[in-house]
């Protein structure tokens, strides 16, 4: 039983915080913009790698460098859609999509030249756990599963309480109308790109300490946020949060019954099974 | 009037060498498939360099046959079947090439070989794919390399390691030709010594977790793990959970997991229980002499496949010349030029071979990368080294046999 815990739940809480925080983005994305954002993997990747970065430049222990990633990479996603998206935003959206899977690839050959395809940690060694009674938890894993719970809790307080939150999803649910009512979609769009680039870091950082930095971490990692969004609910930020648990448990208990190179797969499978049997995910989201 | 006529004989003298040339100094193309673009682009640059310098010691020491000169086409393969099909297509039958050197990768080597080299009666040498599938390709013969097979190192391991006692292991591998033919290879092997193996699964690559994985190997009792997988990719991740979870004590590896960026990463002392086999560098007078050439040509001799792609350019130019040009007799002539007996010629020594073959005398390739002597698959043997994890890198224990 607490085998089970420790080496099948745990693992898979974790992982699926990390596709939790993707997912997020993803859907917020999805929900505001209209648009499947491709380039979402590679957003992570590089806030990984900017807060490798802070770290090495400016001596900050990894979680110290984890506000400095963010912010940064929060600037990275809307100078990205300044220089890109902005330009196609009348054109049928299509075209942004296949834009951002463009935008991906350049992101991460950027990483890939500054700091080369080699797997790069943030500390060398490894983190034995700590016994919580039963449980075997490192301390990287408690962190992981309390920011994610921070950065949800904050960000759903912030879209239900405050005015700019309410600005959000009057978008959402129909971007003329809240033009109409004087929600100023410009200024919408840019704090919607500030929030997505701060997660996208977030859980390419979370991903990067429970393991390693690679250069395609953010890339393999994006079908399961994607499964894990339209599982929850397009458009559904607490709906990408449960999604995100249930994908990652879903590939870690997979195990049980499949051989393991199918892990993957099961991500596919309940995307599937969701577009088929209830399109608009857990939450009532959008349909796609 | 004189001046006149001896215009007209030099018109003629040269009008007649122009036509008999083609006859008389046939040029002979040959294929360089090589990954230039995919996963190893990088070792590309070195293999093509290395293949081509083969060729510019065979035309600057002669040639082929009577004059002719080996016309070299380099072509790009991408790790990739699909593409290095397309190439191989192009070059046999657009390009009228009678060899074809390469493909890397084991993947494009058995697609190459299936549909484009084996039916159309190419000779193809590979010098970088290591799958064991390939030996068991039905290729008439047609399909060589000279890079040893990945069951030769599986074998190699699995005596070594069960030479030093340990009779319990559990394996995981990477889902791909790689992982799935060292493992079938070493699973053999450790049965046949009285080992037992608990457990062998495949993973999937770039996982974040393989906690789920390791529990269920670790179910069997063992506690040595064997990962063949990549020590830049899975191979870390699971070791780096297996030692965090106390799963297994112990950790054996192939030479995907001979990676100092592993070490580095999760710390040396934590790797103490680590064991890693992997091909002896090359050494002896071959190596030596070809070393000393192709530094002076401006290369790095001990650039990944370096040596093995020279001799496979320089076997197949050897074969050539050996078959009068004539493709369906390059397979025979290929087992000649490289077997014992017969005179030795090292990397380089064209000049040398040309002579004797056209004396008709029996010559045997004592290549770069090692002696070159080709058994029934046309596999070529290896040396491996057992290493354990010494200082920030790894050091030698043992030469496995």
């Amino acid at each position: 039983m607490m085998e089970f815990l420790n080496f099948y739940v745990v693992p898979g809480i974790v992982t699926g915080s990390v596709y939790a925080l993707g997912a997020i983005g993803i859907t917020l994305i999805f929900g505001i913009l209209r648009f499947g954002h491709f380039a979402h993997g590679d957003l992570a990747t590089s806030g990984a790698y900017l807060a490798l970065g802070a770290t090495a430049l400016l001596g900050l222990t990894p979680w110290a460098a984890l506000p400095v990633a963010m912010v940064l990479t929060a600037l990275l996603a809307y100078g990205i859609h300044r220089l890109f998206y902005r330009h196609l935003e009348s054109r049928p959206k299509i075209l942004t999509v296949i834009a951002s899977l463009g935008i991906g690839m350049m992101l991460r050959s950027i990483v890939q030249v500054v700091w080369g395809v080699d797997p790069l940690a943030y500390g060398s060694g490894i983190a034995r756990a700590q016994a919580f009674g039963p449980l075997m938890l490192r301390p990287r894993e408690i962190a992981t599963l309390a920011l994610t719970l921070a950065l949800v809790a904050a960000l759903l307080a912030f879209l239900r309480y405050s005015k700019w939150g309410k600005a959000m999803r009057a978008m959402s649910d129909n971007p003329d109308l809240a033009r109409l009512c004087g929600v100023d979609n410009d200024r919408v769009t840019r704090l919607t790109w500030f929030i997505v680039g701060a997660l996208a870091a977030a859980s390419g950082f979370c991903l990067g300490i429970n393991t390693e930095l690679t250069t395609m971490m953010g890339w393999s990692a994006m079908l399961s946020m994607f499964a894990a969004a339209v599982l929850g609910g397009v458009g559904r930020v607490e709906g990408a949060v449960v999604g995100g648990l249930v994908i990652g448990l879903a590939e870690e208990l997979s195990v049980l019954l499949v051989p393991g190179p199918y892990k993957s797969a099961t991500a596919f499978v309940i995307l599937l099974a969701i577009l088929l049997l209830r399109p608009q995910g857990i939450f009532k989201g959008k349909v796609l | 009037m004189k001046k006149k006529i001896l215009a007209s004989l030099s018109v003629l003298a040269l009008g007649g060498a122009i036509a008999s040339a083609p006859a008389m100094a046939q040029n002979v193309k040959v294929a360089y498939l090589v990954a230039i673009t995919g996963p190893i682009a990088g070792m590309a640059p070195t293999m093509v360099q290395s293949m081509k310098f083969a060729a510019e010691q065979v035309n600057a020491q002669g040639g082929i046959g009577n004059g002719g000169k080996l016309d070299p086409q380099v072509y790009d393969s991408g790790c990739n079947p699909q593409l290095a099909t397309d190439a191989a297509t192009k070059a046999v039958n657009v390009n009228g090439v009678i060899g074809i050197v390469g493909p890397s990768c084991s993947g494009p080597v058995i697609a190459v070989a299936n549909s484009v080299s084996v039916p159309a009666g190419v000779l193809l040498i590979t010098s970088s794919g290591t799958s064991p599938k390939i030996s068991t390709l039905d290729d008439k013969d047609l399909v060589f390399r000279t890079v040893p097979s990945d069951d030769y190192q599986g074998r190699a391991l699995a005596r070594t390691i069960r030479a030093r006692g340990i009779d319990k292991v559990a394996i995981t591998y990477l889902n791909n030709d790689y992982g799935l033919g060292l493992a079938e290879a070493f699973t053999d092997e450790f049965k046949k010594q009285g080992g037992t193996v608990t457990a062998s699964r495949a993973h999937e690559d770039k996982k974040a977790s393989y906690r789920s994985d390791l529990a269920e190997l670790a179910k069997g009792g063992a506690d040595t793990l064997v990962v063949f997988a990549y020590g830049n990719s899975s191979g870390l991740t699971i070791l780096r959970q297996a030692i965090e979870n106390g799963f297994f004590k112990n950790f054996v590896g192939a030479d995907g997991m001979r990676d100092e960026g592993m070490v580095k990463t999760l710390g040396p002392d934590n790797l103490k229980t680590l064991l890693v086999s992997a091909p002896a560098g090359a050494t002896g007078t071959g190596f030596e002499k070809f070393s000393k050439d192709f530094k002076a040509a401006g290369g790095d001799p001990n650039g990944t496949f370096a040596a093995t792609s020279y001799d496979a350019a320089f076997l197949m130019a050897l074969a050539i010349e050996k078959a009068g040009g004539d493709k369906a007799k390059l397979p025979q002539a290929l087992r000649e030029v490289a077997t014992a007996p017969g005179e030795p010629i090292l990397p380089g020594e064209w000049a040398k071979a040309k002579k004797l073959i056209a004396e008709g005398k029996d010559i045997d390739y004592k290549g770069a990368a090692g002696d070159q002597e080709f058994d029934a698959h046309g596999d070529v043997p290896g040396d491996y080294v057992l290493y354990k994890v010494g200082g920030s890198g790894f050091a030698e224990i043992e030469r496995m046999k």
